[in-house]
């Protein structure tokens, strides 16, 4: 696995903790508030919890469907790690404020 | 404002005691140490919701350095109905 396929899954999963850390903390917010305002937060959060568990599945972990991607298009594959780089970020900041 | 009172008071971590120290101090404007005491919070955690909710523009301080006590803002109020309908939740 070359070193920018590595930076791209520590991405990955790092957005998977920073998203289990955001829900945990909105979920519990919003059996606190009930009201929509956190239930948007905490359907927001699990959602794309589910986005980033599915993509580190189907581009890593998934045998057929990894290796097929990585030799057939190599440049997709890295262009859609950056999205997952750029998607760090933005969950890095959300977490930040949330956390306070 | 509406938006900043359900961000700051129910999308954070330190959402819920944000919610009990503007409740209290609508009952009776206090300062930092009161706060804490009567919350049975810890000082520090006290004073930094008390500068978020301040740089949030949610309470105002009034008084002296250290003895300084806290207060919901106008703008706070031109929008109670929004903190309580928050409050609410939190016994």
């Amino acid at each position: 696995m070359s070193l920018w396929l590595q930076v791209i899954w520590v991405a990955a999963a790092l957005n998977i903790v920073l998203l289990l850390g955001l829900s945990y903390v909105w979920g519990r917010n919003y059996t606190r508030f009930r009201s929509k305002h956190t239930l948007g937060l905490a359907a927001f959060g699990v959602v794309l919890l589910a986005e980033n568990a599915t993509a580190l599945y189907l581009f890593y972990f998934n045998p057929d469907l990894s290796a097929w991607i990585a030799a057939q298009a190599p440049i997709a594959h890295r262009a859609i790690g950056a999205l997952r780089l750029l998607e760090l970020v933005a969950i890095g900041f959300l977490a930040w404020i949330t956390w306070d | 404002m509406d938006g900043v009172l359900w961000y700051v008071l129910t999308g954070t971590r330190g959402g819920e005691n944000r919610v009990r120290i503007i409740k209290a101090l609508e009952e009776r404007p206090r300062n930092a140490n009161k706060l804490a005491e009567a919350l049975d919070l810890d000082y520090t955690t006290v004073r930094h919701h008390l500068d978020v909710l301040c740089d949030n523009d949610v309470l105002r301080k009034q008084g002296g350095d250290y003895g300084a006590i806290y207060l919901p803002t106008d703008r706070a109020r031109q929008h109670w109905d929004t903190v309580e309908q928050i409050m609410e939740k939190v016994e």
